[in-house]
């Protein structure tokens, strides 16, 4: 008898330190956090920053997400948002989801199908009279999507070219939220509407956002917010005063840096911090088309002075990870191992042998200390571009070649790379999901508006296309690896390192969970609380 | 306009003043201030003409190992995030500071030396004319005009020196053009004329060089004017790019991210543009002690 | 008088004028457009889209009618729309003012209260250890980059107080304006005071030198009543010509200011519409200024006028 007592105590015990988590959540307060600059516009899906997707992502709903509670975004990991189930066909090419019914728009129209359809007709460009949307950077994502239909108002079928794996993956981004066929331009870049637990009631520009709980989000009991406010402060040290203070309960992503880290926790000791890749990385731009960077051995001049890891501690006390084009192992899906990254040239172990090389190809082509080559480094004029440019300028000299630095105002900056207007760029790329059909075909594929150098490999595009369509996942792996050794062969865009930073919040903030393998996926905010 | 003859001066006063070296130690002595300024002028421009010797180390070599290293017997002013030795970064600055400040004086004063010339001399339309041009820019501040102008040319040495120096002509232009409308009568002038003289030749050679006493004292306020000015378009983004060491550029973001860990950061390159700015100050209040007694202060 | 009046106010309008067309044709100087910058800004150049933007908001049509456009616009009062955030240009510059506006009115307050008192000081302590003490703390508050004094007390603050003034604009009382402004109000008015004290000093010295001063202490006239009564009033004159002047500089002082301490302030939402080429908030806020500017000097000329029958005034 009392061993069974014991045993249905033991069990009460457990199963309410096992509910508890969930007994735990308090509902109400507001989380304010600082915002780093002011967003172009409201409206996800004109835009290409993180700025833009951590506000409004908790606005909307996609059809399906990465697993908020896992720590990578991972195809296997992919959990239902608007969409209650999907299921591919037989061939592979058609997509169809069935959608969770009575969800509302915040302004109390209901969600049907046809709203998926006219968002992602839209941003295909298929939507001639382009209201809802002035730009889509992204076009390039869905390019394999030959139609897109409804079946009442709960079903939607994408129907595509040719298989695409991680076209679920592309949906599953928080770059891929769901629009309402009603909405307009002007009101979805400036107070957008959408169906996910947060409202906006306030955009202020230069000053803040302000979102409240949607009372009406189709997820029961959540969100656990009342509301989110976001101060904008682009001045960096007045960010962190402003946090240490405890103005904000929280950071911008991967607003502090290594070097900044020791301050922040001196001042507060209780700061949660937590360091991960941003899935940014730094790469060097180079034009091929004009001299000197025309001719190959310059070329591989150049990249056997990199000191990647210089750039890493310097940047980052040493955190940032060497990759290649995809993001490296254990945080990236896809990245090659780190014994095949050794052999690539930029990457090598021996600095100072790959730099006496590279000397020896710059005095054969009759340069020396006293007659350098001259050239000039383009890149953006803010702190982030600036830094790892000066430093390239510094390693540079080793192999006799002296940059002198050309900033360029954003404003201006991406014209002037497509005009090919520049010898070397600084340059930083932001990949949204871990995914190798993103990360491809925006990047390197010879047609994307977005290869600034206009690289143009023929073989390299038909492996893309081929890891594109590719259905086993080692074999894709494999097919992975090596257009990443074929890319960094040819000096197509050499990566100099992915960052790390950090984010931190206040202890009484609950429910976070960052993402490892990228920034731009996790910010619904539906599982935030705060502990007060 | 009399300028005080202090030969004279100083004989009627009974001083046994013969060399150069003595009189401008006498100088100095009746204006300790402005000696203090001359002083730190003299510092800063040796500073920046000879910074290769002063700080051999390169202001922009970088190395991880020192990031945010103290001050010490190897970086005497401590280093930045990147390694890179304050000192040499202050020293080699103060080549950017002086190449601005007094590139812009000299751009600005030559231009608004022309401007206030012919139109003081000429009057007319064309004076009347010019006068509301330099109206509407005086009418905006001196900043607001450069932002715009920088942002307009880009940012560089060279756009930076011209951004600076336009928004200056108006001011130069004014005072000069006051002098010579005060000299145009005066007997001087119509004496030369009756001679023969041309027009454009009275004009340089005897009436600017009586211009000369106010414009140098406007030039010396006016040289901390774009020292200053340029300390906050670098810190706005807007001014002398990487890797040129500007002191306002080592003011912004970065050093004040650091300010507890790395308080020198923010320190020095501050104190070294509040210095410079302050010795041309007080070069410039005793210049125009000396120079136009009407304005002592 | 009526003359002079109608002659400086013509004058006025013709500057005014004179400055819209400057600051249109200089903005179209700069390279790249909003067209650019929001393309740029998803990090696409594509040109097709570039031409959409830009035919929506009007800026591929000539430029003489784009001026006509705001011209006709300023005299209805419609001061066109924002691009970037496609509100109108008034709402999104209007509510900005009063925050600048209590900024700089702190910050001249402080100015005066700091710089007159300390300039009749060192006037009637001339050439002691006082007066060089204050003349080099004066001349040092004109040597200070205002955001690196900014910096500063921003530092000492956290410091001190543990916190930072962060500007908050929902509504709130007299008192909570001191405390979020106070701080930064100093940092404007610090220079500002140092030239109010340099001119208190210089313009009370002339007046303490002139033969009526003398001629009241021969009288009898206890020190006080002779600086006060009779040098003070009259050496107030050039301090209000320094409003007038300060008025132009304080603007640069409110910019760097408002950046350093983030308070959602006109001068810094010029800056910021400059580099987003916000053609109509910058063309606008602009003509502000210049109106601004204009107007105070007009005003200062007034009152130096009324404050001194003396003077004459021949242009």
């Amino acid at each position: 008898m009392r061993k069974r007592m014991a045993f249905a105590a033991v069990s009460l015990v457990a199963f309410m330190t096992a509910a508890s988590p969930v007994l735990a959540q308090k509902a109400g307060g507001t989380l304010r956090i600082s915002h780093r600059e002011n967003p172009p516009s409201a409206s996800i899906h004109e835009e290409a920053t993180i700025s833009v997707v951590q506000t409004f992502m908790a606005v909307f709903n996609n059809l399906v997400v990465f697993d908020p509670k896992e720590k990578t975004n991972s195809p296997d990991h992919i959990v239902s948002d608007l969409a209650d189930s999907w299921a591919w066909d037989a061939s592979k090419t058609k997509l169809t989801f069935k959608l969770h019914p009575g969800v509302k728009w915040h302004d109390g129209q209901p969600f049907t199908a046809k709203d998926v359809k006219c968002t992602f007709d839209a941003v295909d460009g298929a939507d001639t009279k382009q209201e809802m949307m002035r730009k889509s950077p992204r076009s390039i994502w869905y390019q394999n999507v030959k139609d897109i239909t409804t079946n009442g108002d709960n079903e939607v079928t994408f129907e595509l070219k040719r298989p695409q794996i991680s076209f679920l993956s592309m949906l599953a981004s928080g770059y891929a939220p769901i629009y309402a066929c009603h909405a307009n331009g002007r009101e979805m870049r400036t107070k957008p509407i959408g169906t996910g637990p947060f409202k906006v009631t306030e955009f202020k520009r230069n000053e803040v956002i302000k979102l409240v709980k949607n009372p009406d989000y189709f997820k029961k009991d959540r969100p656990y917010l009342d509301a989110i406010e976001w101060k904008i402060v682009p001045n960096r040290a007045t960010r962190m005063l402003g946090f240490q203070s405890g103005q904000f309960d929280m950071t911008f992503d991967s607003d502090v840096s290594f070097p900044m880290l020791k301050d922040v926790k001196a001042q507060k000791p209780d700061a949660v911090c937590e360091a991960r890749p941003s899935g940014v990385n730094s790469n060097i731009l180079i034009n091929r088309d004009a001299a000197p960077f025309n001719n190959a051995d310059i070329r591989r001049a150049m990249v056997d002075t990199i000191d990647a890891k210089a750039f890493s501690e310097i940047l980052s006390q040493g955190h940032n990870l060497d990759g290649a084009a995809m993001l490296p192992p254990p945080y990236g899906v896809w990245g090659m191992p780190k014994e095949m990254l050794a052999s690539l040239p930029g990457h090598a172990a021996d600095i100072e042998k790959s730099r006496a090389e590279g000397r020896k190809i710059m005095e054969k082509l009759g340069y020396s200390a006293a007659k350098p080559l001259k050239i000039k480094i383009a890149t953006r004029n803010i702190a982030i571009y600036r830094d790892p440019a000066v430093i390239l300028i510094d390693q540079l000299k080793q192999v006799y070649i002296e940059g002198d630095l050309e900033p360029i105002d954003s404003s201006v900056w991406y014209n002037k790379i497509a005009k090919k207007d520049y010898q070397l760029g600084m340059n930083l790329t932001g990949v949204a999901v871990d995914d190798p059909d993103v990360n491809f075909y925006e990047n390197y594929y010879s047609k994307s508006e977005r290869n600034y150098t206009g690289y143009n490999n023929p073989e390299v595009d038909k492996l893309i296309d081929q890891q594109s369509a590719e259905t086993d996942f080692d074999k894709r792996k494999k097919l992975v690896w090596e257009i990443e050794k074929k890319l960094a062969e040819d000096v197509a865009r050499p990566v100099i390192g992915w960052n790390v930073d950090n984010t931190c919040w206040d202890p009484k903030v609950k429910g976070v969970n960052l993402q490892v393998n990228s920034i731009y996926n996790g910010w619904r905010f539906e599982d935030f609380w705060l502990d007060k | 306009m009399a300028i005080i003859d202090h030969d004279a001066a100083l004989a009627r006063a009974g001083a046994n003043v013969t060399g150069r070296w003595s009189q401008v130690l006498f100088t100095a002595r009746r204006y300790p201030l402005g000696a203090v300024g001359a002083v730190i002028v003299a510092i800063f421009v040796l500073t920046a003409v000879f910074a290769d010797v002063i700080a051999p180390t390169d202001p922009t070599a970088t190395n991880a190992k020192f990031s945010l290293a103290h001050p010490g017997s190897l970086f005497w002013l401590g280093a930045d995030f990147m390694g890179r030795d304050m000192y040499s970064r202050i020293v080699h600055g103060a080549r950017i500071s002086l190449a601005v400040g007094a590139g812009a004086m000299g751009l600005g004063g030559v231009i608004g030396i022309t401007v206030g010339l012919a139109s003081g001399y000429l009057g007319g339309w064309f004076d009347l004319i010019l006068q509301r041009l330099l109206d509407i820019m005086q009418a905006l501040p001196l900043l607001v005009m450069a932002i715009v102008m920088a942002a307009a040319l880009g940012p560089s040495l060279r756009n930076t020196i011209i951004a600076i120096a336009i928004p200056l002509v108006p001011t130069v232009a004014r005072v000069v053009r006051s002098s010579t409308l005060s000299l145009r009568e005066q007997p001087f002038v119509e004496a030369a004329r009756a001679v023969g003289m041309g027009e454009l030749r009275i004009a340089v050679r005897h009436v600017l060089p009586n211009t000369l006493a106010p414009l140098i004292v406007l030039a010396t306020a006016q040289i901390g004017s774009a020292i200053l000015v340029e300390a906050s378009l670098s810190f706005l983004g807007l001014g002398i790019p990487e890797p040129h060491p500007s002191w306002g550029r080592m003011l912004s973001e970065s050093a004040a991210e650091y300010v507890r860990t790395a308080p020198w950061l923010v320190i020095f390159p501050g104190v070294a543009i509040s210095l410079t700015v302050f010795g041309t100050n007080l070069l410039g209040d005793a210049l125009r002690d000396i120079l136009d007694p009407r304005q002592r202060s | 008088m009526g003359a002079y009046l109608i002659r400086r106010l013509l004058l006025m309008a013709l500057t005014l004028f004179g400055m819209s067309v400057l600051i249109f044709v200089m903005l179209r100087l700069v390279p790249g457009d909003i067209a650019d910058i929001l393309t740029n800004a998803s990090g696409i150049s594509d040109a097709a889209e570039k031409a959409k933007i830009a035919h929506e908001l009007g800026i591929d049509q000539p430029i003489l009618v784009q001026y006509g456009k705001w011209i006709g616009g300023l005299s209805r009062g419609d001061l066109g729309y924002a691009y970037v955030s496609e509100q109108p240009a008034l709402d999104e510059i209007l509510p900005r003012i009063p925050i600048s506006g209590k900024l700089a009115g702190m910050a001249l307050f402080f100015a005066v209260m700091l710089g007159v008192p300390l300039g009749v000081i060192s006037a009637v302590r001339q050439n002691s250890k006082l007066d060089y003490f204050l003349r080099v703390i004066s001349l040092s508050g004109l040597s200070l980059p205002a955001f690196w004094l900014g910096l500063l007390v921003l530092m000492a603050s956290v410091q001190w107080f543990g916190t930072i003034p962060i500007y908050d604009s929902s509504p709130h009382g007299f008192w909570d304006d001191v405390a979020m402004l106070g701080l930064p109000a100093i940092v404007v008015g610090f220079r500002s005071s140092a030239l109010i004290m340099r001119l208190t000093r210089s313009s009370m010295l002339e007046v303490l030198r002139q033969d009526y001063i003398r001629t009241a202490r021969s009288k009898g006239a206890s020190m006080f009543a002779v600086n006060f009564k009779h040098a003070l009033r009259n050496a107030l004159l050039p301090v209000v010509t320094v409003i007038g002047i300060e008025a132009a500089f304080l603007v640069g002082g409110l910019i760097v200011t408002e950046t350093v301490f983030n308070i959602p302030g006109v001068a810094r939402f010029l800056v910021e519409a400059i580099l987003w080429r916000d053609y109509p908030i910058v063309q606008n806020l602009v003509m502000l200024i210049a109106f601004v500017v204009v107007t105070i000097n007009f005003l200062v000329d007034m009152a130096y006028m009324a404050l001194d029958p003396r003077i004459k005034f021949s242009d």
